[in-house]
């Protein structure tokens, strides 16, 4: 059970360290502050999860901090029954000259356990951490996933009641994330408090029961985890807008004959009506074309990339309705829907306008990455993998087709 | 006032262990991965008397009057490191507790540890290197036949002195370094000043008249002093000396624990 009454914190900042002593001798003021956070309340009950969304800056590593009493809030209160174990710190203390299992006790005894505590669980960190004999070589000879590993493994034997988990988790391979996503439920499930802190909205969606949204030190939103994905990317949209304004006057980043051009695109989601949308949910894409000279021969093409860079998917228009002319000064708007059928991440899309079926003859205008979007959560069944491929499942053929053997 | 202290001396009592623990990792495992490992712990503080009793006995052949024949070629050695050894345990304390915080900064961010436990870990492990190396001595002292009195058991209660007087001073230094990179500059610096200002490697008598005066006023003089009168001329030290140290020790520790108090939470902020 966590409860947070609300907590202000703000930094003082300084022009030199040596003011900072002098205003607390005397009280007279030297500082400029920046308050991190602004009367921020929750709770979490037992068996619960807690998801906290911000951008960078937003106040969420502070109010981390302050639960875990690393950091001492200027108002408010923090209560929390029993221990409470954060994932930041995963590995404080390690020494990399000692063992693995010397350091779980250094680490362990940095979380506040007990030696007969740490004696109790050691056989189940190191199963859990997976790392077999390797427990008894010195922590310099590990591999940096071998020590995360260590690291979890610890903390979540620390049988805290309230655990605080960060981008910590981000780290590792994906089939150790899994393990420890497992235990974190598990934990759960058992009745301890968790308080979720990611970027991962995926992760904030499957794994929390209610999530709530900082911006400038406040809560700006708290309830079901959907909600407040969706007004995080909202926020995250708004400073991508504001960015993008910071970035019109070198934003063409987009080469060609300028015959004709695209003045303008969007690419939204048909229910979510922004740049974030479900998995399987219809992506609209608007471009506004502006030709200035006549063309006959003219293809408008696209391609989705994910963060990879990886090709995805393409098209374009010759491919399907062959070319298209345009007059001189025309303007002509093009709409594309495309059923993103694919997996959760982030997309780029790079526009071409060109002759014929490719762009290597003339090249009109040619835009790479001038939109993105993003794919979080399904709509529609689950799949695994980069893309949804048609699929019908039968699961009893084997009574219809096949003869019956050795009836009796 | 037994109750008001009850959930202050458990919250201590959950921080022993991990003071413990750092304690032992500046012993032990600092020495990790060498080849003889602990031994470092017990060699360091054993090469010390033996060049102390060697050199100043045998090689420079120092002595100071008023012991019988056989001792007394030693006398000067057994002075010199009944001073010594306090003023290393002092010395090193006292360094190390002023860049205290700002050394062990990734672990005061990162978990939650008391500010004021932590010196604990420091003194403990130099109260270790000077219980070895105090070991060592009286076992040369056995040697060479020195007599040893009862007196002897009043040493760990001088040393307890000593050790409440460097956590009250280092804690104010430590809390001050935060704020100001010159302290521990100035702790550098200063502490071979005391050093060679005090009495520990000459003896008093040469000191002129006035300077003496002066000396009432120095806490490390009056602790070495106090550690010589128990060992070597077995009598209970100068009463007042040591309380006048009680006395300073009690107001640094009041001044220290007021400051941590009033810039706790700044202090966390800063580092």
């Amino acid at each position: 059970m966590i409860t947070v009454n609300d907590l202000h914190k703000s930094f003082k900042l300084f022009a030199k360290p040596a003011d900072r002593l002098l205003e607390a001798l005397t009280g007279r003021a030297r500082h400029a502050t920046h308050v991190a956070l602004d009367g921020v309340s929750f709770q979490v009950g037992e068996g619960e999860v807690l998801g906290v969304l911000g951008r960078n800056g937003a106040g969420k590593s502070t109010l981390l901090k302050l639960m875990t009493g690393v950091l001492l809030p200027d108002a408010g209160q923090i209560h929390i029954d029993g221990r409470v174990t954060g994932l930041l710190e995963l590995g404080t203390g390690f020494n990399p000259e000692l063992s693995g299992a010397q350091n779980i006790t250094a680490n362990a005894l940095m979380l506040g356990m007990t030696h007969e505590e740490i004696d109790a669980r050691r056989q189940a960190i190191i199963d859990f951490s997976e790392l077999g004999d390797y427990i008894h070589e010195p922590l310099r000879t590990y591999s940096s996933g071998m020590v995360m590993r260590l690291g979890f493994a610890v903390a979540i034997h620390a049988d805290p009641a309230c655990l605080l988990v960060d981008e910590a988790l981000s780290v590792g391979d994906g089939y150790f994330q899994q393990k420890c996503m497992k235990r974190i439920r598990e934990f759960k499930e058992q009745g301890g408090a968790i308080l979720f802190v990611s970027h991962d909205l995926n992760a904030v969606k499957v794994l929390c029961d209610r999530a709530l949204v900082l911006e400038d030190g406040r809560v700006v939103h708290e309830g079901d985890p959907e909600g407040a994905a969706n007004l995080y990317n909202r926020i995250m949209a708004r400073q991508a807008e504001e960015e993008e304004g910071r970035h019109q006057a070198r934003q063409h980043g987009a080469y060609g004959t300028y015959q004709v051009e695209i003045t303008g695109a969007s690419a939204l989601g048909r229910r979510s009506g922004s740049t974030t949308l479900s998995s399987g949910e219809t992506l609209e894409v608007s471009l506004d074309l502006h030709a200035r000279q006549a063309l006959e021969d003219v293809a408008l093409g696209i391609m989705i990339r994910d963060r990879f860079g990886q090709d995805v998917f393409g098209i374009n228009t010759h491919q399907r309705q062959g070319p298209f002319r345009l007059t001189a000064g025309e303007r002509r708007r093009i709409h594309l829907a495309i059923e993103a059928a694919i997996a959760p991440g982030k997309y780029t899309i790079t526009l071409a306008l060109h002759s014929g079926d490719h762009h290597l003859d003339d090249c009109y205008w040619w835009h790479d990455s001038a939109l993105q979007f993003e794919v979080a959560g399904y709509l529609g069944p689950k799949f695994s993998g980069l893309c949804r491929l048609p699929c019908e499942i039968d699961l009893n053929a084997s009574d219809q087709g096949l003869p019956e053997k050795e009836s009796t | 006032m037994l109750n008001a202290l009850q959930p202050r001396l458990a919250g201590w009592r959950a921080q022993l262990p991990l003071i413990w623990h750092l304690a032992r990792q500046e012993l032990v495992d600092r020495h990790k991965g060498s080849v003889i490992g602990k031994a470092w712990t017990l060699i360091g503080p054993l090469i010390n008397i033996l060049v102390f009793v060697l050199v100043f006995s045998r090689i420079m052949g120092a002595r100071l009057e008023g012991f019988g024949a056989e001792i007394d070629q030693y006398t000067y050695s057994i002075y010199l490191i009944c001073g010594i050894l306090a003023w290393t345990a002092f010395a090193k304390s006292l360094s190390s507790i002023t860049n205290l915080y700002a050394e062990r900064a990734h672990l005061i961010t990162k978990v939650k540890v008391s500010l004021k436990a932590l010196p604990a870990s420091v003194l403990l492990a130099e109260s270790i290197i000077y219980a070895i190396s105090m070991a060592f001595f009286a076992a040369f002292l056995w040697l060479i036949g020195f007599p040893f009195s009862a007196w002897w058991l009043g040493v760990p209660l001088v040393f307890a002195l000593q050790l409440a007087f460097t956590y009250a001073l280092g804690l104010l230094l430590a809390i001050l370094a935060v704020y100001l990179k010159d302290i521990k500059e100035a702790v550098a610096v200063l502490l071979p000043v005391l050093f060679w200002t005090t009495p520990i490697v000459y003896v008093s008598d040469i000191l002129p008249e006035w300077v003496m005066g002066y000396m009432r006023f120095n806490p490390i003089y009056q602790l070495v002093d106090a550690y010589r009168d128990l060992i070597m001329y077995h009598q209970w030290p100068g009463g007042l000396g040591l309380i006048g140290v009680a006395l300073a020790t009690l107001a640094l520790l009041l001044t220290a624990l007021w400051l941590l108090k009033r810039t706790e939470r700044d202090l966390r902020d800063c580092l």
